[in-house]
């Protein structure tokens, strides 16, 4: 039962990286970015989230309000860092995303805080299911639903609406979809919008997940979200979704049999490096 | 000289290149020809070791050379030029070909560490340039210079590294008819001086009047081989070259 | 006089750190994103040698090489994967070394290693930073006169291309990592000399990201840049009191500003007002 319990807890901690680590790879798959900022993106919406729902008692305005808030941020982070430097070799954009990240910790935690804020209310924190010996809170449950959800919503997204499959044309060949009529710049922000709602969203369940909404929670779980989308091979969405769960779970058994060699972090990285120096290209990437 | 056994690749399934034996004699200049996806590219990256084979082996003067770097095939005298010219952009087109002259100096880092004679370099790269006739772009960036002059510094860059067998992979593509013509009498004056030459091109006009010898690829196997005008003549030569280009006009 | 001493032999550490990376990331090109793990080997390899009883100029020797064997095992890495790849990589690196640290009783965990024997006063480890720092200077403008600079800036601007025109691509990375990441361990082993105490958080990301934004801000490649960026991001935080209270605020402001106005940092500033380009 232990193991049954440990493999869910890993499997739900995937289900969270898997909606950091999907927008990370959006945006790498359009622009070759490494998008570390995002990390400020999932922390406002975290704390939006916290916000309305001690305001108005109301989860779901919460969610609401924060994909809103994360969804307008991420696109302005897009216009105002990355499209002046997109012509400049990678580092300068991967740069500048580490200096909006660490700016913006600083920036909550002048207007929050250092110490972090609590739910006034947090009933799915505390309301745990049993399911024969197993146990997990609502907060572990909603985080799956929501990653399912989301995940399907997506899917039909890119595979069903004209807007998806003009997104998906213009991954593959920009200047293709271009000449189609496809806008280029429409398809950015709509990627960095998708990206940013589903790392507000993350954000507010991680929150809940907690208790705890503090400046620097996004940054260790957007290292991890890159680590994530290079294990799965840039770019790569299947890649990306396989590498969360897997890492997710390597965590929740490492946390147990490696806690006197290292910790959770370092758990994460090594299986990264491990992976990477056997199949460079990553998981599912192609070898060039 | 160079001697390819058995050549064979797959990409997820497709043979690229399947069991190609070649031979490249000394003093030579051989003609590698195909219709497109005939897996000349994929052959030359077997034979220079960008890819290593699924199976078969590559020799060069009689040494094994199949696990070979690059590098090191570099300093033995075996030396390839890219399809696409790929300069040291933030270099000069001086310094581009300064660093290739270089390589006795370069082979060790910690060797490399202590050097900083430039003199013998500079001096055999200008040497260089003005017998390709660029002398008058030494000092600009490679960044900024023409695709014609680009051409001439990559085969300069060969060159500077003593080169025994030289392996150009289409070298006059992007070249006007005049510039190509020129540049093909420059590629026979080298054969002439004593370097051999393997050329992968696709301006067949070009080709059947420089090279000696012509290896035509098909599907990945070796279709036909010998004297340009016998080998130009071959049905079946002509239906290979035919057939894909009516593939070509059916896709269009 | 002991606050400006101290100062200057931080500012000096900075210098061996941001010149040690400027090494790796500018003149070779491979991106790193896990200096302070290095610096953080030469200050645990120097501090557990110096209390086993080592004198301390051979501490400081076996922090160094340490640290560069690490950086020797991360260059094998390089070779594996590129860019992107390797930036994610190297920064893996200083996760699992801060994880690891973190764990080991024998480095002390989360306490780190205290009482470290000092045998120097404070105008002897600024001279000793100092003279790293000038020496460090002489070697980055030697490497950039030299082959192996040259060797560097081929492999820099187009790996394939280097490899062939004969230059052992794998080598001169492995060099390069060498050289950059004993440099960082030279630092740290004066470093923990000099505090008596060390602590992992004291190499951890932001450390990483402060080095980095040193040779960012100066100007990635450019000796002198680096070295002027590497001063002013010490200075800063201790001219402009708020500043420290805002620190992170304002290092990421500069990262950002620097980025998006003057990649090239203030070498390419100096070469767009003089013309010049800074060694």
């Amino acid at each position: 039962m232990y193991y049954v319990e440990l493999l869910l807890v890993g499997l739900v901690w995937g289900c969270t990286y898997a909606m950091m680590a999907l927008g990370l790879t959006l945006v790498y798959g359009l622009l070759r970015i490494l998008h570390v900022a995002q990390a400020t993106v999932f922390t406002l919406g975290a704390y939006v989230g916290l916000l309305v729902a001690n305001h108005t008692g109301s989860l779901a305005a919460a969610f609401v309000a924060a994909g809103l808030a994360a969804g307008a941020l991420g696109p302005l982070i897009y216009r105002l860092v990355y499209q002046p430097i997109l012509d400049k070799p990678p580092f300068v954009a991967l740069v500048a995303s580490i200096g909006v990240l660490i700016a913006m910790e600083d920036g909550f935690r002048l207007v929050f805080g250092p110490y972090g804020l609590s739910f006034a209310k947090n009933t799915w924190f505390t309301t745990s299911l049993r399911f024969g010996g197993l146990s997990l809170n609502l907060v572990q449950i909603w985080i799956a639903i929501a990653a399912v959800v989301l995940l399907l919503l997506f899917a039909l997204f890119a595979t069903r609406t004209r807007a998806g499959v003009a997104w998906r044309a213009t991954v593959s060949d920009p200047a293709i979809a271009e000449s189609f009529g496809v806008s280029v710049s429409g398809v950015r922000h709509l990627s960095f919008f998708i990206a940013s709602v589903l790392a507000g969203v993350a954000g507010v369940l991680v929150g809940l997940l907690n208790n705890l909404v503090e400046p620097g929670m996004g940054s260790v779980i957007s290292y991890k979200g890159l680590a994530i989308i290079v294990l799965g091979g840039l770019g790569n969405v299947p890649g990306t979704l396989l590498a969360s769960v897997l890492l997710g779970v390597v965590e929740s058994f490492g946390t147990v049999y490696l806690d006197k060699v290292m910790d959770r972090d370092a758990i994460a990285f090594m299986f990264l490096i491990v992976v990477l120096m056997i199949r460079p290209q990553g998981l599912l990437g192609k070898a060039h | 000289m160079l001697e390819g056994r058995d050549l064979s690749i797959a990409f997820g399934g497709v043979r690229a290149v399947a069991g190609v034996n070649l031979r490249v004699e000394r003093g030579e200049l051989a003609g590698l020809i195909g219709p497109n996806g005939a897996g000349k590219t994929t052959l030359l990256r077997l034979l220079t070791g960008v890819l290593a084979p699924d199976s078969g082996s590559v020799r060069f003067e009689g040494r094994d050379v199949t696990q070979m770097p690059i590098h090191r095939r570099a300093q033995l005298g075996f030396v390839l030029t890219h399809q696409i010219v790929r300069p040291f952009r933030d270099m000069t087109v001086l310094d581009n070909v300064m660093v290739a002259a270089a390589t006795q100096v370069t082979l060790r880092p910690w060797r490399a560490l202590v050097s900083v004679d430039t003199r013998p370099a500079r001096l055999r790269a200008q040497a260089l340039l003005a017998r390709l006739g660029i002398a008058d772009a030494a000092d600009k960036p490679a960044r900024s210079v023409p695709l014609g002059y680009l051409k001439r510094m990559q085969v300069a860059r060969a060159l500077a590294l003593e080169p025994r067998l030289l392996m150009l992979d289409e070298p006059l593509a992007g070249l006007n008819y005049t510039e190509a013509a020129r540049f093909a009498d420059l590629i026979a004056q080298l054969n002439a001086e004593g370097i051999t030459i393997v050329l992968v091109e696709h301006n067949l006009g070009e080709v059947t009047r420089i090279a000696r010898r012509l290896l035509v690829l098909h599907n990945g196997a070796v279709l036909a081989e010998g004297v340009p005008r016998d080998v130009m003549a071959r049905h079946d030569v002509r239906d290979a070259y035919l057939g894909a280009d009516q593939d070509a006009v059916a896709h269009a | 006089m002991d606050y400006y001493l101290s100062v200057a032999t931080f500012a000096a550490l900075n210098v061996i750190l941001a010149l040690g990376l400027n090494l790796i990331s500018g003149f070779c090109g491979q991106v790193s994103l896990g200096h302070a793990a290095f610096y953080g080997l030469g200050a645990y390899g120097a501090a557990l040698c110096s209390v086993a009883g080592l004198p301390m100029g051979l501490s400081v020797a076996v922090g160094m090489m340490v640290a560069g064997a690490f950086g020797i095992l991360t260059g094998f890495a390089a070779l594996r994967v590129r860019e992107d790849f390797l930036a994610i990589v190297t920064m893996g690196v200083g996760f699992l070394f801060l994880g690891a640290v973190r764990k080991q009783a024998w480095l002390g965990a989360e306490m780190g290693i205290a009482k470290i024997p000092s045998p120097l006063d404070k105008w002897g480890y600024a001279m000793l930073a100092i003279g790293g720092a000038v020496a460090l200077l002489l070697l980055s403008l030697h490497v950039r006169r030299s082959w192996m600079g040259r060797a560097f800036g081929a492999v820099a601007q187009d790996e394939d291309a280097a490899r062939s025109i004969g230059i052992d691509v794998s080598g001169y990375k492995i060099a390069a990592f060498f050289i950059g990441t004993a440099a960082a361990g030279l630092a740290g082993g004066i470093y923990a000399h000099m505090t008596q105490l060390i602590v992992p958080d004291a190499f951890n990301f932001v450390q990483s990201v402060t080095i980095l934004a040193m040779v960012v801000v100066g100007g990635i490649g450019s000796t002198l840049g680096v070295v002027a960026g590497a001063v002013l991001l010490t200075l800063m935080p201790e001219m402009f009191r708020f500043i420290n209270d805002y620190k992170l605020l304002v290092y990421g402001g500069l990262l950002l500003a620097v980025m998006r106005f003057s990649p090239e940092g203030l070498a390419g500033l100096v070469h767009r007002w003089t013309g010049r380009r800074l060694a």
